[in-house]
């Protein structure tokens, strides 16, 4: 059914730029904000939830989702795009997991998913994803949070935010960051952190957090280690109320 | 140092980014649905859902038994189609397909949320595929779930999807949709035949006509009959005069 373009649309400009992944970054930067924290004994991933309209079921809309029990993953960007990228990460680690018979760690992962980001960036006939990710993880080698752009690179952050209000999100969290901080410390953190650029009123509906740590812990793959979850609307709650 | 974002023009052409991030092939397929001229709208009941939708004749030499835009996806899943006539039948069989496959692939058949998962994702890959443009439709999906009840979902262009209590595509849809917040602010709960009223009065408040049966099509799922299915004019013309009635 498709004839495929057999030429990248995305090509240097003279200045040596790819552009289609800096308008693919202003796509981003008009996303809703989210935010990555990692703490000492565990990662928090918050986002905005903004539906359009009271009409809308918010119970049917997932920002924050698991790729496999101890690695969560939260967008800023264009919803479709991030469908397609969470489903590819998905499968990638079910394929490690029938291989090795264990999760990849999330280096690993997000290795994975990065380039099929890149990917998009040279194939023919496609355009990059309008999306960046953050990524955390709970594996041997402790909690772990990257980045992930639509030009397919990857860093490890201590704090980040992506999206609309990023820029003063992360100023706000270098001020509030310190290496000792711990997971409950850093929800509360995230969610003052949404706060600022928050539009309206911040309820447990309008945001999503998940959490790896912090007690979660499940017994996979035949030992225990910490397991992401998401926040229950009620535990969101609670949170809120503490905040005020 | 480059110019500040300059286009190379092909991104009004094909699903490229624009120097604000924008696609403008997927926002002009929007407009091809606004353009179609026709406005459908979609709510969920407590035990029912249920879509209505405009039923044009341009000519009266047209069979109009030919002429509908609701349509039956599966047995328990159907949609109402709104925007270009050919895109939306491409649309519906490719729907069909995925819905048939999967009762063949895994016994069971498949759910509202799943079959409005599938279409979108299919979507979004013409959003990012120079080589296929976006199609110049919404669909409005409909189904009974056995676990979670009535469902409602949207799909359009951009490869966007989510559930819905009410929602509207098509010429007039944001003035059905404001109509609709306002009614369905206080969370009201609504029974089968109410959820009918709600629909069909909410076209008729947005387009000011009083309808006959032969100018809408109407199509439900209920508890009671979980089988997708569009009513009869005669059924539709019952409606109607219960509306007339209650003024």
């Amino acid at each position: 059914m498709s004839d495929r373009y057999s030429f990248s649309l995305t090509t240097f400009s003279p200045s040596g730029k790819l552009v289609q992944i800096e308008y693919a970054l202003n796509a981003v930067a008009q996303g809703v904000t989210s935010i990555g924290i990692k703490a000492t004994n565990g990662i928090v991933i918050a986002t905005e939830k903004k539906t359009a309209s009271p009409l809308i079921d918010d119970t049917s809309l997932e920002k924050v989702a698991n790729v496999c029990p101890n690695i969560g993953i939260v967008y800023s960007g264009m919803g479709p795009d991030f469908r397609v990228l969470l489903a590819k990460a998905r499968k990638a680690a079910q394929k490690y997991k029938r291989i090795y018979n264990e999760y990849p760690t999330t280096g690993m992962l997000v290795k994975d998913v990065a380039s099929v980001m890149q990917e998009f960036t040279q194939s023919g006939g496609v355009r990059p994803f309008g999306v960046s990710l953050l990524i955390a993880g709970y594996d041997e080698t402790g909690p772990v949070l990257y980045q992930v752009d639509p030009s397919g690179s990857y860093w490890a952050w201590k704090a980040s935010a992506i999206g609309k209000n990023m820029i003063n999100a992360k100023t706000f969290l270098e001020k509030r960051y310190n290496d000792d901080i711990e997971i409950e410390d850093a929800v509360h953190t995230s969610i003052l952190t949404l706060k600022e650029g928050f539009e309206g009123q911040m309820t447990e509906h309008s945001i999503e957090i998940g959490i790896i740590g912090g007690g979660t812990t499940g017994f996979t793959e035949g030992k225990e280690q910490p397991l992401f979850r998401k926040l229950s609307p009620s535990e969101v709650r609670d949170y809120l109320a503490n905040i005020s | 140092m480059s110019s500040r974002g300059a286009s190379t023009g092909y991104d009004r052409h094909i699903t490229i980014f624009s120097p604000e991030g924008r696609l403008y092939q997927v926002e002009y397929a929007f407009k091809a649905i606004s353009n179609s001229g026709i406005t459908s709208v979609g709510i969920r009941g407590k035990d029912s859902v249920v879509i209505v939708t405009q039923k044009k004749i341009p000519d009266k030499l047209l069979d109009p038994s030919t002429i509908s835009h609701m349509f039956k996806l599966s047995p328990y899943v159907g949609c109402v189609m709104t925007g270009l006539i050919a895109d939306a039948r491409a649309q519906v069989t490719r729907a069909r397909q995925e819905a048939a496959e999967f009762n063949y692939k895994f016994g069971y058949e498949i759910h509202t949320d799943m079959l409005a998962k599938r279409v979108a994702n299919i979507n979004q890959v013409y959003t990012q595929h120079a080589a296929m443009r976006p199609l110049g439709v919404s669909m409005i999906l409909i189904g009974y779930d056995d676990e979670r009840g009535p469902q409602l979902f949207k799909c359009d262009p951009a490869g966007y999807y989510v559930g819905y209590k009410a929602t509207a595509a098509g010429a007039k849809q944001q003035e059905a949709l404001n109509y609709l917040e306002k009614k369905l602010k206080k969370d009201p709960v609504l029974d089968f035949e109410e959820t009918v009223e709600l629909a069909i009065n909410t076209l008729s408040s947005v387009l000011s006509a009083d309808f006959k049966p032969t100018e809408i099509e109407v199509a439900i799922v209920t508890e009671a009959d979980p089988k997708f299915r569009t009513l009869s004019t005669a059924e539709i013309e019952v409606h109607l005069q219960r509306i007339v009635e209650k003024d």
